[in-house]
């Protein structure tokens, strides 16, 4: 559940950050979802995402999106995050435009992909929120690594390879750009955002 | 997941990539600790061994469960989704699964980066089934339940671990307060962390049904949400509930 949600982070830096997901309602309008699920991705790829992935597949650091986009199945889900707002307009304008027929989720700042969705001549229907977190805090790594890591929703991008990548930036071994993009590729549903990880990573570093 | 420590190098280069930091190094080479393992697979689909130590395997019931909670790209049989997740909001607009009036909720167990036993989920399950929820039927941890109206889950998982585990439920709107109480009760109690999550229809004007009472309650839900825009057809016709 909420595998888009849960992101921790600023408004400012979370305003670089809208995670799309599409699938089918399983039982009801299954059948032929994979095609309109490739579709979605064509049609989201058409617009410059920062990641793309299919949850069965994997993301396009590891695999190549024409590949992801052709073996998709009914019964996955299919991912996209953009940095920027109007990226995620375009294509909602798109999708509109062709009568576009399964469910699509929009996570981010809850008042501009609202306003996002009004422009386009769509009402936000059903709207989860974050709550945020409880039980045994003291357990959790730093707020710096859980902005990034929290970016991975199952939890494959682990808090120790973050403060290993950190580490690698500041001693010169990699950059904030390629250290984010080893930390996208255990996040297999392709809704890691590099462009704001590099961000992160690069003001973790700083300090 | 099974490594052959009798191959590894030593070169230390596995052990940050294990999201519960069950790899570790002894004597010079890498080591797993099967109980803490949740069988997720990143280390072994990062293909960051240069030996290729690490062999996945596919364990054994009760182990199984780590698998197919773990990782997210192993379908599960019973949901037909990849991974521990379900439908929940991403398809309300087609499914009605999430009511006017209702509220759905998640509780991610071990969720952020810290996974959970089941010991830990079945306080929570127990917890919640006091105050009077709806477990949804649809979900991984329900379908494991040997009793729905006590939250009981089947006592051969319950020391079982996973990367997270959610608890999916609904309730009337007029409980929220309620619930929420009895999850600060059960938070108290439990050696894992777990992230809150709550569904609900739009309301008519735009606002949703739970401003007020979060407003009430001194709770900020985080700046930014999950939103389903509802263009999926055929549409549920919620006045008809069908």
């Amino acid at each position: 559940m909420t595998h888009s949600l849960h992101r921790l982070g600023t408004r400012e830096n979370l305003s670089h950050d809208y995670p799309l997901i599409c699938m089918a309602a399983h039982g009801i309008n299954e059948e032929g979802a994979a095609a309109k699920m490739g579709r979605f991705l064509e049609i989201c790829q058409r617009h410059g995402p920062v990641n793309l992935g299919d949850m069965k597949q994997g993301n396009i650091f590891v695999h190549d999106a024409e590949d992801i986009i052709r073996n998709i199945t009914n019964t996955t889900l299919v991912q996209v995050v953009f940095d920027d707002l109007a990226k995620v307009e375009a294509v909602l304008r798109d999708l509109v435009a062709e009568n576009f027929d399964l469910s699509v989720v929009v996570s981010g700042l809850t008042d501009a992909t609202r306003e996002c969705c009004q422009k386009v001549g769509l009402e936000v229907h059903t709207v989860s929120q974050s709550l945020g977190i409880r039980g045994n805090i003291s357990r959790l790594p730093s707020r710096e690594v859980l902005e990034i890591t929290t970016m991975c929703g199952h939890g494959m991008t682990a808090s120790g390879l973050v403060e290993q990548m950190i580490d690698d930036i500041k001693k010169d071994r990699s950059t904030p750009e390629k250290a984010a993009e080893t930390l996208a590729k255990p996040c297999e549903c392709g809704i890691f955002n590099t462009t704001r990880a590099a961000t992160l990573l690069a003001a973790a570093a700083a300090q | 997941m099974k490594l052959d420590s009798d191959n590894c190098i030593g070169c230390e280069l596995c052990p940050p990539y294990c999201p519960v930091n069950a790899i570790h190094m002894k004597n010079d080479v890498a080591v797993i600790d099967d109980d803490e393992c949740v069988e997720c697979g990143v280390c072994f689909r990062s293909r960051v061994c240069p030996v290729d130590v690490f062999e996945e395997v596919v364990a054994p019931w009760p182990r199984a469960v780590r698998q197919v909670m773990s990782n997210p790209l192993i379908e599960n049989p019973d949901t037909r989704i990849p991974g521990r997740g379900t439908e929940e909001v991403k398809t309300n607009e087609v499914t009605g699964r999430i009511k006017p009036g209702f509220v759905g909720m998640g509780l991610e167990m071990g969720r952020p980066g810290t996974g959970t036993r089941f010991t830990d989920v079945q306080k929570m399950t127990q917890g919640l089934a006091e105050v009077g929820v709806n477990f949804e039927p649809q979900n991984p941890v329900t379908l494991w339940m040997t009793d729905k109206k006590t939250g009981k889950i089947r006592d051969d998982i319950l020391n079982e671990k996973s990367l997270s585990a959610i608890v999916e439920v609904s309730f009337p709107i007029d409980r929220l307060k309620a619930v929420l109480k009895k999850i600060d009760e059960v938070a108290q109690q439990i050696d894992t962390v777990f992230s809150i999550t709550t569904c609900v229809k739009v309301l008519p004007d735009g606002s949703l049904p739970t401003d007020k009472i979060f407003q009430e309650l001194g709770i900020t839900p985080y700046p930014d949400s999950k939103n389903n825009i509802g263009i999926g057809r055929p549409r549920f016709n919620f006045e008809e509930g069908t």
